[in-house]
This record gives structure tokens, C-alpha cells and sequence, in this order.
């Protein structure tokens, strides 16, 4: 007899999707959160502290004090500064801040080495499902935990079977601008799809158009992040625990190395151990890797999951390249979220480079991120001249980017540090490694197109910068326990069960074999889906 | 914390880096406050990387001109940071010069840009300047 029949570690995008539907199915689910939730006045709006800019903290998890990882340099770094490839850490995960761009994956998306062969030292490959088995569940999580846009301008897709719930946001006036660019060089001008109410819905509002969506809470709650869609519905079956303020030191093994559980401590120090019959792993690449190694067992002595040497390879996340635009005319006009144009032109069929990836225009950029990442490079840093640039261009500024799809290293990795403990005396993560340098060469092929994207709006004036070499992760981290028919190559099957296991699931961007040249979030929301459902109709 | 005549300096310093004209200058937008609020909390350890820095920018005015930085005339006090921020300086200065200053010029920006409840952009001054209202 087990506590529960499943056990949820991590409440982000994975696994609150998988709590709610294997809740909702009757399961007895126990969600695991590492941090705690957090209000909008929690989370607040300090321009310096949050996961837009983590200057000097977040506001969104995991704490600075108490989480370290280490990199191969020796250093040891806090969750807010550079290298450490953070992601939220609350209930909710990065949905509770996140601008919620909610994009399919492209069909080639899963098809990688398949259409371009494998370039020398990558790792990259197919993926063991096609976009047709992810389609009806992108269509329930875009219905249920709702989506706005418009699948009529979702060209680059297979026709979509339903129509996003709810219309495209307005448009600020500098999309009206960057969509007559895409117009002008007959390129593809499509909507964004965002997990944010155009119209009220789901009993909560429409977006107010505030200048701080990504990166903070909604002041209204019009955006959908699994915090107040899953994670609410499975607490109202009746079916689910939601325990925040808990950290899973590893999994607990049988004798005969079957996981039966996990061993916890909580923020008061409190050790507990819970049973369940089922385990879901949703902690995001970096941590949900980690705690597989964390797990060592006899069977299983470089962690669980990890016998052929794949748990916490082919970390990857997203390059964003782009370019910033001087125009004659005010481009700004404060109507939040801001990005809403985009084009997928560039992400598959270009000559020369291995796939490509997505363009928009921006968010509203808040001043002093715009003092620090905006000003165009041969601007002095400070006097008057600066102080004149910001005042006369602020709102005449405007930049387009977007994530291409990253080429995975097998040498980006997450592994574990044993000299180096966490607040609960956990080894915490190393990470060592970079992406592939051909995802360097997409990225710069990417920046010409931005800027070709922003002459073609009526800039006055492009600049940008140039992208380097180094190991990408971060809020769109994925890769490390990849999804694979062959247990030699990979960490997870089809239905995201870790090879050789028959109850320890992952439901989160870790098995993504390759991350699209999108923000993957909706794909981490689909996949849980398919995931969640399959252990409700199969345990 | 900053003695007086560091803190003399610091202001001459913060309103060369963000200069008056029909808006505010740093000083007056509140920058010193920002800085003395991080001075306790996030930039406790640089706090005598500041005082030697201050100090060291006040030495090189007196070497230069026989004044002290805050009594330089502004096209003065600009020359010379310029020179502080290529690393060209005539004293010996304890710390690196231009790091210094690129991290004062960053904190500068931070204390007037930023949200004012870190303690500088006093009453929203400078997104006033720039157009940056918050709505919703």
C-alpha cells in the first residue's frame, strides 16, 4: 500500500499539467513544489530583481542564498548570476512569470537529423513521435488552459483541427509597423499565440495591456500559467496534495533498484519520505537531471536512468538573436505585452545552415533593460549624449529577435558536484560544455534577418550583437534525459517512462530531443499531457 | 559608509555621469539614494572599492588642476572622466581605473532608471524623460 498513487515532483508547465489530468483521471496525486507560491504582490515589480533582469536577485525563485551550481571554471554561482541557467522556482514554475508564447512545434521540428544529417560532434536527432501525435493534445492544452491567436495565420502548420478559444491580442502600434515590414519583404506575418485571455475566459479576465507581463505576474490574472488553470483543477478533484516548501533529495529504490518513492526535507528541515505507485519528474532539465544522478543506486551507480552515460547531455535552451532599430516615428505606446507580430519563415529551408528559427518582435522592454542590453554600441555609456538618446529614442526603439532551434553538444552537460552542497546538503548541479558551434552560425544567419526584418519597418538604424559560443540553458532549458526508441542513445521511451523503469515518468523539457526554434512551453504542456494520460489509462 | 568628502565626490561624479539639463540630474533624481540603499544590501562588498575609487578620482582632479573634482568646471570634470574611463590616468590610483568607472556608470543607470522603489528615479523622473508610464 503506497501513500499515493502518484508522486509529481516540480509544479512548473510539466508537471502541473500532469497533476491536473492524472488528478481529474482519479488518480490520488501528491505535487511536489520546491518553493513556495507566490502572490502578484510577491512577486512585485523591482525593475532589478526579476527574471527579466536578475541583477541583483529574482522575484520569482529559486532564493540566491542556499542554491549554488559550479561551473567548469570552479566557479560556484547563485541562481541570479550568469551561467547558472535559471528557471523559476515557485508553484507554477516559470508559467507564474512567464509572457506565455505558446507555439507548436514544425513537423521537421522532430525531424532533425532526418532532414539535415547529423553535423560532426552534434548529437542532434530525431525525435521517437511525430508533431500528428503531439497535435491533439498542443489542441487540448491550448483549449483548456487557453490560448489566444490566430490559426489562420499559422502558415508554417498542418491545418489545425480547431481554432485557438480566443482572438489574437490587439496590437500595439509598433507591430502595426513591424507587420507592414513583413508585408513589404512577403514574408510571413502571423499572430503570436499566447496563453494570456484576449476576452474574458475560464472565469478570469481579459489582459489590461500592463507594461509588465513578461518577466511578472499578471495584475489582473488574464495570463494562464498551470498556477491557476492544472494545479487549481486537480485541488478541486478533491484527488490532489499540493506541498510547496518540499525538496526531493532523491528517489527511493527497492533492493532490487524498482522506485517506490521519494525522500524529502522541507524549508524547516523536516525529512519525510513519501510512497506512491508512480513517479513524475518535472523539475526542469537541469534539476530533474541532477536528481537522477542524485539517485544513485547499485543497479543503477551513475544515477538512475543513466546507465548508458545520456542523463544531463544535450542540455540546450535557446540562442535569441536579433537586432535593435532606430525609427523616425514613436514606435512605443505602452500597450503591454508588446510582442505580437512574427514570422516562421526562417525556420526550416535555408540554405547553408541545420534548421533556423523564429522571429518577433519584442516585448516592452522596461528603461534600465534597455539602458543595459537597447543602445546602439557607439552611443558613449554616459553624459549628456546618452542621457539625450534616452530621452529622445525611448520610444522610438524597437527590436525584433527570436529562439533558434539549438544544435545539440552531447559536451553541454549537467552533472553533479559533490564538493558543493545546497542548503539542504544536496550535491548540486555542474554544468559544463557549450551548444554546438552550428547553432552559432544559425544565429548569426538569424541577426542579418532581423535586421533586413527592421530596414523593412523603416528603421533609420540597425545594430545588434554579435552571438559567442558558450552552453545555453536557462528558462527554455530541455535535452538532458531525451526521448528515444534506443535506451542506448536516450534516457526516456516514447511515453517519456525512463528506459528499464516501469513507473518513473518525466514530464518537462528535459526530454525534448531537439527545442524547435520556439519557446517551447506548450510543448512541455502537450507532451505532460500525452505523458499524464497515458499513466491514468495504463496504472 | 561614504565619509562626507567621499560623498562630495560621489555627487560631482553622479551628475558628470547623468548631467542636469531641463531634467534632473542623477544627483537630484535620487541616484545617491539608490546607491546608499545597495550600500547596505547588494553592494556591501563594494563599498570600499567605491571609497578608494571616489578618492582616486579626487586625487587625479588635484594632480591635474590643483582643485578638487567637485570644484572642476563641468567640461572639466567630463575631460576627465573620459580619460578615467580609457584607463589614462597621471596618478596612482589603488584600483583598476576604467572597471571602476564602467561599474559606477552601470550603478548610476540603475538608480535612475529603475523602479523608484529601489530608492533612486525620484517621483518616476526619468521615465517621465523617456515616456515610460505604468498603466494597469
Amino acid at each position: 500500500m503506497t501513500d499515493y498513487d502518484v508522486i509529481v515532483v516540480g509544479s512548473g508547465a510539466g508537471g502541473g499539467v500532469a497533476a491536473g489530468v492524472l488528478a481529474e483521471a482519479g488518480k490520488k496525486v501528491l505535487l511536489l513544489e520546491r518553493e513556495r507560491a507566490l502572490s502578484f504582490a510577491d512577486v512585485g515589480r523591482d525593475h532589478l530583481r526579476n527574471q527579466r533582469l536578475s541583477q541583483y536577485g529574482h522575484n520569482a525563485g529559486p532564493d540566491i542564498d542556499g542554491n549554488p551550481r559550479t561551473d567548469e571554471e570552479g566557479h560556484t554561482i547563485r541562481p541570479h548570476e550568469p551561467g547558472y541557467q535559471n528557471n523559476a522556482a515557485t508553484v507554477g514554475g516559470g508559467t507564474r512569470v512567464y509572457a506565455g508564447q505558446a507555439w507548436r512545434f514544425m513537423p521537421q521540428d522532430f525531424r532533425m537529423a532526418s532532414i539535415y544529417g547529423v553535423p560532426a560532434g552534434s548529437s542532434l536527432a530525431d525525435w521517437p513521435i511525430g508533431y500528428e501525435d503531439l497535435a491533439p493534445y498542443y489542441e487540448r492544452a491550448e483549449w483548456e488552459i487557453g490560448v489566444s491567436g490566430d490559426h489562420q495565420t499559422m502558415t508554417h502548420l498542418p491545418a489545425y483541427a480547431k481554432p485557438y478559444p480566443m482572438p489574437a491580442l490587439t496590437l500595439a502600434r509598433k507591430s502595426v509597423v513591424h507587420r507592414y515590414g513583413l508585408q513589404q519583404l512577403g514574408w510571413q506575418d502571423l499572430r503570436i499565440p499566447r496563453l494570456i485571455n484576449s476576452i474574458p475566459y475560464n472565469g478570469r479576465p481579459a489582459c489590461v495591456h500592463c507594461q509588465h507581463c513578461v518577466g511578472f505576474a499578471c495584475p489582473v490574472d488574464a495570463k494562464n500559467g498551470t498556477h491557476n488553470t492544472m494545479i487549481e483543477r486537480a485541488l478541486a478533484s478533491g484527488n490532489c496534495t499540493l506541498r510547496p516548501e518540499v525538496m526531493v533529495r532523491r528517489l527511493k529504490v527497492d533492493a532490487g533498484g524498482h522506485v517506490t518513492g521519494v525522500s524529502t526535507i522541507d524549508s524547516t528541515g523536516r525529512e519525510r519520505d513519501f510512497s506512491a505507485t508512480v513517479i513524475v519528474l518535472s523539475c526542469s532539465a537541469v534539476e530533474t537531471a541532477r536528481l537522477l544522478i542524485n539517485s544513485a543506486t547499485p543497479q543503477e551507480p551513475y544515477g538512475i536512468g543513466n546507465n548508458c552515460d545520456q542523463v544531463g547531455r544535450h542540455l540546450q535552451g535557446h540562442y535569441y538573436p536579433g537586432a535593435v532599430g532606430l525609427f523616425e516615428e514613436e514606435m512605443y505606446d505602452g500597450i503591454g505585452p508588446g510582442a505580437a507580430v512574427a514570422t516562421c519563415k526562417f525556420n526550416h529551408n535555408n540554405s547553408g545552415i541545420v534548421g533556423g528559427g523564429m522571429l518577433t518582435d519584442d516585448d516592452i522592454v522596461l528603461p534600465i533593460i534597455f539602458w543595459k542590453r537597447a543602445l546602439p554600441p557607439d552611443l558613449p555609456k554616459w553624459g549628456h549624449a546618452n542621457k539625450r538618446f534616452m530621452r529622445e529614442n525611448y520610444r522610438r526603439v524597437s527590436d525584433v529577435r527570436g529562439p533558434v532551434q539549438e544544435i545539440p553538444s552531447p559536451d553541454g552537460r549537467v552533472t553533479i558536484d559533490p564538493q558543493v552542497r545546497d542548503r539542504y546538503g544536496i550535491p548540486v548541479a555542474h554544468l559544463s560544455g557549450t551548444t554546438h558551434p552550428e547553432t552559432v552560425r544559425v544565429a548569426r544567419f538569424m541577426n542579418e534577418r532581423a535586421k533586413e526584418w527592421l530596414m523593412a519597418s523603416g528603421a533609420v538604424k540597425v545594430w545588434g550583437d554579435e552571438p559567442e559560443l558558450r552552453l545555453s540553458g536557462g528558462q527554455h532549458q530541455a535535452g538532458t534525459c531525451r526521448m528515444g526508441d534506443d535506451p542506448q542513445m536516450s534516457v526516456v521511451d516514447k511515453w517519456c517512462k525512463v528506459h528499464y523503469h516501469d513507473n518513473l515518468f518525466i514530464a518537462d523539457g528535459s526530454v525534448h530531443v531537439t527545442n524547435g526554434g520556439f519557446n517551447p512551453v506548450l510543448t512541455i504542456m502537450a507532451l505532460a499531457w500525452r505523458t499524464a494520460e497515458n499513466i491514468a489509462n495504463t496504472w | 559608509m561614504l565619509t562626507e568628502p567621499q560623498i562630495a565626490i560621489l555627487q560631482a561624479v553622479v551628475n558628470v555621469v547623468i548631467p542636469p539639463d531641463d531634467f534632473p540630474g542623477g544627483w537630484e533624481a535620487g541616484v545617491g539614494d539608490y546607491l546608499f540603499r545597495q550600500f547596505e544590501r547588494d553592494l556591501k562588498d563594494l563599498v570600499s572599492v567605491y571609497q578608494h575609487g571616489l578618492l582616486a578620482i579626487d586625487a587625479e582632479a588635484r594632480a591635474i588642476s590643483g582643485n578638487t573634482f567637485a570644484d572642476l568646471t563641468p567640461n572639466a570634470q567630463e575631460a576627465l572622466l573620459l580619460r578615467i574611463e580609457q584607463g589614462t590616468v597621471q596618478t596612482v590610483w589603488p584600483l583598476e581605473p576604467a572597471p571602476f568607472f564602467a561599474l559606477l556608470v552601470e550603478h548610476c543607470a540603475e538608480g535612475f532608471y529603475s523602479d523608484p522603489d529601489n530608492g533612486g528615479n525620484r517621483g518616476s523622473v526619468a521615465w517621465k524623460m523617456i515616456g515610460f508610464e505604468v498603466t494597469g
